[in-house]
C-alpha cells in the first residue's frame, strides 16, 4: 500500500441517465491521485477535471463525509463502501489502494433502490419502514422525568448498538438476495432492548416486517454479508432480534 | 393479519425454513443412530429387529411419514421460493461483486444452499425408492425371533459393494454435510438466537452438527465397501 | 455604511415583562391559543429536517396543524445535527453537583460573552430538562449507570457534569428520535414529507410569509407551496469558509432569500471556530472533521516549547513540551470554552510552534490518561474516536498524540428572531442553528443539540399558535400573483447559471471565498483585513456571475446546480460577514479584533458600545445593507470580562 507517492488508478464507474435508461461503464484514468485523499475527494477532483473539459461530471451522493449520514452508497470493487471493513465510502482514504490498480464503482443494486443517476439511487424505501413502525408513540409533552424509567447500563448498550445504524443500505447492496432485514432488523432490536418499545413491540414487528415486503426487497439467507459490509458493523444478531419479536407476535 | 398470514412474510417463511430445518435434521439424528446398528457383531440382526419394528408401527408410521414429507416438502418450497425470489429484488445484477469476508457467511456452503438442496432432493426419492420400496433390488427375506421380515442388512450390504452406489452416496452425504453446515447456524439465526456474543458459537455447533451426521452416514458405505460386506 | 445610532429599534423583541424565571411561563399563560379544531384548517411548511425542523414538524402535526417537510438529502434522517457528536446539556442535577436552571443560563450566557438575551437563554436552560424527558421517551438510548440512570459528563467550558450523551453519538441518536417522531406523523398522514426538495426563495404576501419556490433536486420541477406560516430550519452557514465541519451540502440560501426577503440578519459575524478538528492535510481537502471536545477531558493540548522542533512528539522529553492551556489557564486547563481554546492554538502556530508536515496543529495527547486509566478505560470512552482519526490520518492516536487544529464549526449569526422565534417578517420563524437567538458570541458544548430540540419541541408549539390566533388569514393559494413572480426570479437565476458556461468551476471560486473568509474574517480579524476581505469577495462575485461554469440542464439531477446557486448566495453572505464583523470594534466570544485586546492577548469586550445585537437589513444587491442595534439589557446578570485564568 503507497503511503506518500501520488498514484494512477484506472477507474471504470457506472454511468446511467435515469431509472429506466441502459446504464454503462465508463473508464477514466486518474494520475495524480494523493493517497491521503478520500475516496470521495478523489471522485470531486475527477469532476473538476471533467467539468474544465466541458463534460458531465459523474453523480453521487454524498453531505457530511465522516461517516455518520448515511447518504454515501458506492460499490467500489464490487463491495459496498469498498475493501476497509466498517468504513463508509466517504471516510475510505485512497492510501488503501496500490498505484495502477483499476477501480470498479457501481451503485447500490436492488429492486427497491432504483437508480437515479450514475451513481445516486432512490432510497426512500428506507424511510417506508421506518414510517410503518420505526418509533414509539409517545406525543412531545407526554413524558415522565427521564430517570423515572430505570434501563440496565446493559440494556442502553444493546439498544444502542443496533441504534447506531446510518441506514445507508449498505446491507441491502451486499445481500445476494438484496434482503433488508439488518436495516429493519437494527430499529426492531433496537426498541425491542428497551423499555419504552414494549407497549407497540408486536405492532411495530408486524408494520415493518410488512412494509419491507411491500417495498420489494428480497428475503434473508442469513449469509450475514450485511454484517461485514456494514459501515458502523451492526450484527446479524439484529435479524435474529427482528424474528424472536416476530415470534411473540405470533401468539 | 392472522397467524397464518403472519407465517407468509420473508420472516415467517424463514422461522418455518428453520423449523422444518431443525426438525429435519433432528430426524437425520435419529435415522443415523438406527443405522449405526448395522455396526452390532451380529450380522445385522439388530438392524433388521430396528427396521422390522418401524414396519409394524402401524398408523403411527404413516402420520409419521406424512409429516415427514410436509416437512421436507414445505423446506424445499420455501428454498426453492426464497432463491426465485433473488432475481426479482435485484433485476439488473453487479458487474463486479465480492464478499467482504470477516463476520460473512458466504462460502461454498452457503452458495451453494439452493443446488445442494435440489440434490438431496433428488436423492431422497431414490434413497426411499431403493430401500423403502426395493425399486431397484429383489426383495430378499429374512426370518428373526420367529417373524419374517425384510432383510434390510442385506440390501444394504449389497448397495454397497457397488462402487457406482457407494460413491453415489458418499457424495450426497458430503452435499448433505454441506447444507448443514449453513443450514443448522443458519436455523439458529431464523429462530431469534440473537445474542451478537453467541453467533460465533453457533456456527461452530453447525459446523460441528454438519460433520458429525455427514461423516456418521459415510462410515457405513465406505466400510462396507472397503470391507468387502458387513 | 451606516453608523451606530442609539436610536430605538424599529421591531420588538417581545420578551415578556416580569421576572426572568417566570417569564416564559406567564407568556404561556398569556399567549393566545387556537382551538383544537381549528388546527387543522392551518398549513405549515417547516424547511430542514435537522434537531430543529424534525422535532418542530412532529410537535405541530401531534397538535393538529398540517405540515409540510421539506429537506434536501434524500432522507430526513440525514440532515446534519445527525454529525453531533458530544452530547447535550440540560439542569437535571442529576449528580447532585449543585447545577441549577440559573447556573446552565448563567453558564450560557457568560459563554456566550454576553451577546445574548437573557430572556432567551433563561428559557432555553428552563426546557432542557424537558427535552431529556422527551427523547427518553422516544426511545433515545442515552448512556446509562449500572444502577439504571442517566449518566453524565462534564463538557468543555462546565464545571459541572451536566452533559448527556449516546457514546460519540448524541447528536444522531437525538435526530433519529425526532426523526422517528416525524416519521410516526408522516404515516398518520398529517405531515407530507418532501425529501430532495431544496427551498429556493420564500414567496411574501402583504408582508407576511406565505410559503416557499423549491426545485425538486431529482427531477428539477420548480414548486410552489402555499401556507399559513414557514419555519426555517436550516442550520448554519459555516460552508461560507468552505473548509468547516458542515456537511458538503450544509448552505445558507433558504436564510440567505429570506434576508433578500426582508428579514434582518442578527450578528452574521459570529462564527465559532472549533478546537478539536483533523488537521487539513491538503490541497484537494473538501471538508473537515471534527472530533468531540469530550476528547479535552482526558486529552492534553500541548506543542513543543522550541520553534521549528520537528522531533518526534514521543521523543520531545516532558520538560520540553509546553502545555499551553494549563500554563495560562490554570484553573479551566484544557477545558477552556472553544474560541479560548483555538486562539490559543492559532497563537502558538503563529509563532511557529505548530507542528505536523504544515505546522498548522497541536498536539492533543492522551498518553497520561492511558497511564491513569488504562488503555481499556479510554477506548470505552472515546474509541470510536480514535478509530475515526486513525481511518483519516493514518496514525494510532493510542500511540502518537493527535495532531488537531481549529475549524469552523458553528454560527451564532442566523437570521434575528423575537421572543417567539419570529423574524421580523409575519409568520417567518426561525429555530435552531438558523436563528441568531440563544449562544451570543460564542456557543457552548453540548448546547446545539439543546437548543435545536427546545426551539422545536417546546416553544414553537406555543409561539406559532400564538401567531395564528392573533391573525386573520385571507386564502392565498399558489396561483396568487406573488407566488408567480417569486418562482419566475428563481427560474430566471437558475437560467441565468446555466448559460454562464464559463472557465472556472464551481469549487474554484467556492475555495477562493474560503480562502479570503478564514485569512481576513477567520480566527483574528482586523480592520485593514475586513476592508480588503470585503472588496475581494465583490470582485470573486463579479467574476464568479462572468466565468462560472455549471455543468447539465435544470431538467435533472444536476448535484452542481445545487451547488453553483447555493455558492453565489455564500459570496454575498461573506460579504455581510465582513461588513458586521468591521463594524463591531471589540472582542467578543469567536469574534477577535486584533484592534481590541488586553496587553496580555487576550480579547476585550466592549460592552460601552458593543452590548448588542447588529442586526442587518438588505437595501438591495448593489446598496450597502442596513445596519440595526437591538441593545442588550441584562438585569440578572452582571457582565465581566471572561477569565479562565
Amino acid at each position: 500500500m503507497s503511503t506518500h507517492e501520488n498514484m494512477t488508478l484506472h477507474l471504470k464507474i457506472w454511468r446511467q441517465n435515469g431509472p429506466d435508461s441502459k446504464g454503462h461503464f465508463e473508464d477514466h484514468t486518474m494520475d495524480e491521485v494523493n493517497p491521503h485523499m478520500s475516496f470521495l475527494e478523489m471522485l470531486d477532483l475527477l469532476n473538476e477535471r471533467l467539468m474544465q473539459n466541458g463534460k458531465q461530471p459523474i453523480e453521487f451522493d454524498h453531505d457530511c463525509r465522516e461517516g455518520i449520514c448515511g447518504s454515501c452508497n458506492l460499490v467500489i470493487n464490487g463491495i459496498p463502501h469498498g475493501p476497509e471493513m466498517r468504513t463508509a465510502a466517504c471516510q475510505l482514504h485512497m492510501r488503501k489502494f496500490n498505484d495502477g490498480e483499476t477501480v470498479t464503482i457501481e451503485p447500490w443494486r436492488a429492486k427497491a433502490f432504483p437508480i437515479i443517476k450514475d451513481l445516486v439511487v432512490d432510497r426512500d424505501a428506507f424511510d417506508r419502514i421506518q414510517a410503518a413502525g420505526g418509533f414509539v408513540s409517545t406525543r412531545t409533552g407526554s413524558m415522565v422525568d427521564a430517570n423515572a424509567i430505570p434501563i440496565s447500563k446493559e440494556a442502553a448498550d444493546k439498544s444502542m448498538d443496533y441504534a447506531v445504524c446510518i441506514g445507508c443500505g449498505a446491507c441491502v447492496a451486499a445481500c445476494p438476495n438484496s434482503s433488508a432485514s439488518l436495516f429493519t432488523g437494527a430499529k426492531i432490536a433496537q426498541f425491542a432492548k428497551l423499555p419504552q418499545g414494549a407497549p407497540e413491540r408486536k405492532r411495530r414487528v408486524v408494520a415493518m416486517v410488512e412494509q419491507m415486503e411491500k417495498e420489494g426487497f428480497g428475503d434473508c439467507s442469513n449469509y450475514a454479508e450485511c454484517e461485514a459490509v456494514c459501515p458502523v458493523g451492526i450484527s446479524i444478531s439484529a435479524i435474529a432480534e427482528m424474528r424472536k419479536e416476530y415470534v411473540k407476535a405470533l401468539f | 393479519m392472522s397467524s397464518l398470514q403472519l407465517l407468509q412474510t420473508s420472516v415467517g417463511r424463514k422461522l418455518l425454513t428453520g423449523i422444518t430445518g431443525i426438525l429435519l435434521t433432528l430426524f437425520l439424528v435419529a435415522h443415523l443412530a438406527g443405522n449405526l446398528t448395522l455396526f452390532a457383531p451380529d450380522g445385522g440382526v439388530a438392524f433388521n429387529l430396528y427396521a422390522d419394528f418401524l414396519h409394524n408401527l402401524g398408523p403411527i408410521l404413516i402420520i409419521f411419514e406424512i409429516v415427514l414429507i410436509v416437512l421436507f416438502l414445505l423446506h424445499a418450497y420455501i428454498g426453492i421460493s426464497i432463491y426465485r425470489g433473488r432475481k426479482k429484488a435485484r433485476p439488473e445484477n453487479y458487474t463486479y461483486y465480492k464478499s467482504q469476508g470477516g463476520p460473512s457467511k458466504q462460502d461454498f456452503a452457503s452458495k451453494t444452499m439452493i443446488y445442494t438442496g435440489l440434490v438431496i432432493l433428488l436423492f431422497v426419492v431414490l434413497h426411499v425408492l431403493h430401500f423403502k420400496y426395493n425399486f431397484f433390488i429383489p426383495h430378499e427375506t429374512t426370518t428373526l425371533e420367529g417373524r419374517e421380515m425384510i432383510d434390510l442388512a442385506y440390501h444394504v450390504e449389497k448397495a454397497f459393494l457397488n462402487p457406482w452406489i457407494t460413491i453415489a452416496y458418499s457424495v450426497v452425504m458430503v452435499l448433505i454435510g454441506l447444507h448443514l453446515k449453513h443450514g443448522v447456524w443458519s436455523a439458529f439465526i431464523s429462530l431469534g438466537a440473537g445474542n451478537p456474543k453467541l453467533t460465533a458459537l453457533l456456527y461452530t455447533i453447525g459446523i460441528i452438527v454438519a460433520i458429525l451426521l455427514a461423516a456418521g452416514f459415510l462410515i457405513i458405505p465406505i466400510y462396507i465397501f472397503l470391507n468387502g460386506g458387513l | 455604511m451606516a453608523v451606530k445610532e442609539k436610536k430605538t429599534f424599529k421591531w420588538d423583541s417581545q420578551v415578556p415583562t416580569g421576572p426572568l424565571a417566570e417569564k416564559w411561563s406567564s407568556h404561556k399563560n398569556n399567549i393566545k391559543l387556537v382551538n383544537p379544531n381549528n388546527k387543522r384548517k392551518f398549513n405549515v411548511i417547516v424547511v430542514g429536517t435537522g434537531l430543529a425542523g424534525a422535532s418542530a414538524a412532529a410537535s405541530l402535526a401531534e397538535l393538529g396543524y398540517n405540515v409540510k417537510a421539506f429537506c434536501i438529502q434524500d432522507s430526513a434522517r440525514r440532515a446534519h445535527s445527525i454529525a453531533a457528536q458530544g452530547g447535550i446539556n440540560a439542569a437535571k442535577n442529576y449528580q447532585n453537583d449543585g447545577d441549577s436552571v440559573y447556573r446552565l443560563f448563567y453558564d450560557t450566557i457568560k459563554g456566550g460573552d454576553y451577546r445574548s438575551r437573557e430572556a432567551n437563554v433563561y428559557r432555553l436552560a428552563e426546557v432542557s430538562n424537558n427535552i431529556i424527558d422527551q427523547c427518553v421517551a422516544q426511545g433515545v438510548p442515552f448512556a446509562r449507570e449500572y444502577g439504571g440512570a442517566l449518566a453524565n459528563r462534564s463538557f468543555g467550558g462546565a464545571q459541572l457534569s451536566r452533559t448527556f450523551y449516546a457514546r460519540g453519538q448524541t447528536g444522531q441518536q437525538l435526530l433519529l428520535g425526532a426523526y422517528s417522531a416525524l416519521m410516526k406523523e408522516v404515516h398518520s398522514g398529517k405531515v407530507e414529507m418532501f425529501a430532495r426538495e431544496e427551498m429556493l426563495d420564500l414567496v411574501v404576501v402583504d408582508g407576511r410569509a406565505r410559503g416557499i419556490i423549491t426545485r425538486n433536486l431529482v427531477s428539477g420541477e420548480i414548486k410552489r407551496h402555499a401556507a399559513d406560516a414557514v419555519l426555517l430550519c436550516t442550520g448554519g452557514y459555516g460552508n461560507v469558509f468552505y473548509l468547516s465541519t458542515n456537511a458538503k451540502n450544509s448552505n445558507a440560501t433558504a436564510a440567505w432569500r429570506c434576508y433578500k426577503r426582508g428579514a434582518i440578519f442578527g450578528n452574521p459575524s459570529f462564527t465559532q471556530i472549533h478546537p478539536t478538528c483533523i488537521p487539513v492535510s491538503g490541497e484537494y481537502q473538501s471538508k473537515l472533521t471534527l472530533m468531540s471536545e469530550s476528547l479535552r477531558n482526558d486529552g492534553r493540548v500541548w506543542v513543543p516549547k522550541a520553534v521549528g522542533d520537528k522531533r518526534h512528539p514521543n521523543d520531545i522529553p516532558e520538560d520540553e513540551r509546553d502545555y499551553y492551556l494549563e500554563r495560562i489557564y490554570p484553573s479551566f486547563g484544557n477545558l477552556v470554552p472553544r474560541d479560548v481554546a483555538s486562539r490559543n492554538a492559532k497563537n502558538v502556530c503563529d509563532e511557529g510552534r505548530g507542528v505536523g508536515e504544515s505546522g498548522l496543529a497541536v498536539y492533543l495527547d492522551f498518553r497520561d490518561a492511558i497511564k491513569r486509566d488504562g488503555e481499556n478505560t479510554i477506548r470505552e470512552k472515546y474509541g470510536n474516536l480514535f478509530d475515526m482519526y486513525e481511518k483519516i490520518t493514518g496514525e494510532n492516536p493510542y500511540e502518537v498524540p493527535m495532531r488537531i487544529f481549529p475549524a469552523v464549526h458553528y454560527t451564532m449569526g442566523g437570521l434575528w428572531v423575537d421572543y417567539n422565534l419570529m423574524s421580523n417578517v409575519p409568520g417567518l420563524f426561525v429555530l435552531g442553528e438558523a436563528n441568531f437567538s440563544d449562544h451570543g458570541a460564542n456557543r457552548l458544548g453540548a448546547s446545539a443539540l439543546m437548543q435545536g430540540l427546545a426551539d422545536g419541541y417546546f416553544v414553537i408549539p406555543y409561539t406559532l399558535g400564538h401567531y395564528i390566533a392573533s391573525n386573520n388569514f385571507e386564502k392565498v393559494d399558489e396561483n396568487h400573483q406573488a407566488f408567480k413572480d417569486t418562482e419566475h426570479e428563481s427560474v430566471s437565476r437558475i437560467d441565468k447559471l446555466l448559460k454562464i458556461k464559463g472557465k472556472k468551476t464551481i469549487l474554484d471560486f467556492h475555495r477562493q471565498l474560503g480562502k479570503i473568509m478564514w485569512d481576513k474574517v477567520g480566527m483574528a480579524r482586523n480592520e485593514k483585513g475586513l476592508k480588503e476581505a470585503i472588496k475581494e469577495i465583490q470582485e470573486l462575485r463579479a467574476e464568479f456571475w462572468e466565468n462560472v461554469f455549471v455543468p447539465g440542464e435544470q431538467s435533472t439531477y444536476n448535484k452542481y446546480l445545487e451547488y453553483a446557486n447555493r455558492v453565489a448566495d455564500f459570496m454575498e453572505l461573506g460579504e455581510l460577514m465582513a461588513r458586521d464583523a468591521l463594524e463591531r470594534n471589540e472582542s467578543c466570544g469567536g469574534h477577535f479584533r486584533e484592534e481590541s485586546q488586553t496587553p496580555e492577548g487576550e480579547a476585550k469586550r466592549d460592552d460601552e458600545n458593543f452590548c448588542h445585537v447588529a442586526a442587518w437589513e438588505f437595501k438591495g444587491d448593489d446598496k450597502a445593507p442596513e445596519l440595526h442595534i437591538e441593545q442588550l439589557e441584562f438585569e440578572n446578570v452582571k457582565l465581566t470580562q471572561r477569565s479562565y485564568k
